[in-house]
């Protein structure tokens, strides 16, 4: 892995590392209301300032991080688990099992995403995990459609040949011999992916579909702060750029994945 | 369909939570709100069947007027944005490609991953907060005229833009090292004539598909971008549907989301028939 990659997931531990150790870093409660303080600019006392309810915002940022990150992989991983489950089955059954599953992937893939995960994610109650599931049912497609392609290669090297005459079942050819072999792929795409995620995560929190006031995420800090942004324009930076750099830092990280495990996905990207 | 079984009553947002139980009954008879889930489907589709998309709860005005009203608006927008991002972003790319590994390759494509990278939502209040209120150049919002339209039209465009630098710079180099490139330098072709003629024509052919997909994109991605600005469009109209579940609204932006969609990629296959011969012979497309 080159420099750039290196550096990515080391920056996007540090970042994860703050914000699960939030509590410790910052003194103040990130949903306390401080009627005192209201809309302060960057101080000593506040790093970041305040909002328009005296909330600290550095304390808002590190404990915002947790939730989005957290949704993040979680989804990653989550989308992952299904498109290497429906791609291995529908690639290693082929026949009907595969138009079937292939057709159900290829209607997902036409729908926007952001549309598509805004549709998913006002049928569920908002919340943390309705934001989850509405990234993992929109993402899981394009998993299926890659590790799909892969399977279909790789059925036709002799080994899989040699283990269906020694007698094993498909299910064991595609759990020991298939599926060892898709996950870098998968994590590749993974890492690309969460980079996405973190970006409609946060579009969905702006909108208010994500997790719920007065629990902080960044998408949702930025709509507040543009209400204020004539009068507080400190409120708006901070969540912003943490948005960008943790979307760099995947897609830097993908793309150094990319390279090291000679990847290419559909897109050519 | 999933839209209709979602919870959060449309009713009481339109009436708000404390009015009596009468009206909510009469308000519920008025919408079909009181017949069964299956009922509520059927009837929807009869209309769609009848080129209707159902009225707005709050507005009773026909969802499609609206939809008539608000989609050459967000057209609008969507154009604008595509006649930034495509010319900087094949060129860019071009640019990048050509020098490769050297430092502006490096410069370009530190923009291009960031560009992909920070929201949409975040950039526009940026390039609100410093040219229309600090320096006051430009309105923050609204709809209209050429100054209300370049904001959220660079804002737009700027993902797209990085998109279609990453996507230009891969198959400009890939072009690059093959060996009709070499034979035609050899035959002592110009440099420029090498570059416009033979690599950037055949490029070209996969970035097509890259703008069709973004401007698609624009149609829902302008759902962020024209909330900010305030751009009278489908993305707000939806959104404002969404705020308060006015399902007939949500319904209707989503289907014609997804119509537009589905119609661009069709013709972005058809372009890509007449662009690329070898499509035309194998006829079986990519």
């Amino acid at each position: 892995m080159g420099l750039a990659g290196k550096l990515s997931l080391g920056a996007l531990a540090f970042i994860f590392l703050l914000s699960i150790a939030a509590p410790l870093i910052v003194p103040y409660d990130p949903n306390a209301i401080d009627l005192d303080s209201l809309r302060q600019s960057p101080s000593t006392r506040h790093l970041l300032g305040t909002d328009n309810k005296g909330r600290d915002i550095f304390a808002r940022l590190l404990h915002g991080g947790k939730i989005s990150i957290g949704i993040s992989l979680l989804a990653a991983l989550v989308s992952m688990t299904i498109g290497l489950a429906v791609g291995l089955v529908s690639g290693y059954a082929g026949g009907k099992t595969d138009t079937a599953l292939m057709s159900l992937v290829d209607l997902i893939l036409s729908f926007p995403t952001l549309l598509l995960a805004i549709g998913v994610s006002i049928v569920l109650p908002a919340g943390i995990y309705s934001v989850m599931i509405a990234l993992s049912a929109v993402g899981w497609a394009s998993f299926a459609r890659l590790i799909r392609g892969h399977i279909l290669s790789l059925k036709e090297i002799a080994f899989i040949e040699a283990a269906r005459s020694l007698g094993c079942t498909g299910s064991r050819i595609m759990i020991v011999h298939l599926l060892p072999q898709c996950i870098p792929l998968a994590l590749v795409m993974a890492g690309l992916k969460a980079g996405g995620y973190i970006l409609t995560e946060a579009g969905l929190s702006f909108l208010g579909l994500g997790a719920q006031p007065p629990t902080a995420t960044w998408g949702s800090m930025i709509s507040t702060s543009r209400v204020f942004i004539s009068s507080a324009s400190w409120m708006v930076f901070p969540p912003g750029i943490m948005i960008a750099v943790t979307a760099v830092c995947f897609n830097l990280l993908g793309d150094a994945l990319k390279e090291k495990y000679d990847v290419r996905d559909g897109k050519g990207l | 369909m999933l839209t209709k079984a979602l919870p959060g009553d449309p009713v009481y947002s339109m009436v708000g939570e404390r009015s009596s139980p009468e009206i909510i009954e009469k308000i519920r008879k008025e919408i079909g709100a009181d017949k069964g889930v299956v009922r509520q489907y059927a009837g929807y589709v009869t209309l769609l069947v009848q080129g209707e998309l159902g009225r707005s709860y709050f507005t009773g005005r026909k969802v499609i007027d609206d939809i008539c009203v608000k989609f050459p608006n967000t057209m609008r927008l969507a154009c604008a944005s595509m006649i930034i991002a495509a010319p900087l972003g094949i060129f860019f790319g071009f640019l990048s490609a050509k020098k490769r590994g050297k430092f502006t390759d490096r410069v370009i494509t530190l923009f291009s991953v960031s560009g992909i990278s920070v929201p949409v939502f975040w950039s526009g209040l940026l390039l609100m907060l410093f040219f229309s209120l600090r320096m006051r150049l430009l309105p923050p919002s609204g709809t209209g005229g050429m100054q209300y339209l370049l904001l959220p039209a660079i804002t737009l465009s700027l993902p797209a833009l990085a998109t279609l630098v990453r996507i230009t710079r891969v198959m400009v180099i890939d072009i690059m090292d093959m060996p009709y490139i070499r034979t035609a330098r050899a035959k002592g072709i110009t440099e420029a004539g090498v570059s416009m003629v033979h690599i950037l024509k055949n490029a070209l052919i996969p970035v097509i598909t890259v703008i069709g997909l973004e401007f698609a994109s624009y149609l829902n991605g302008a759902v962020l971008t024209e909330t900010i600005f305030g751009w009278d469009g489908i993305g707000r109209y939806a959104m404002e549907g969404i705020i308060k579940r006015d399902y007939p609204v949500i319904m209707g932006c989503l289907l014609v989301g997804t119509l537009v969609f589905v119609f661009i990629n069709l013709i972005v296959d058809v372009i890509y028939h007449y662009a690329d011969p070898r499509v035309r012979v194998h006829g079986t497309g990519r």
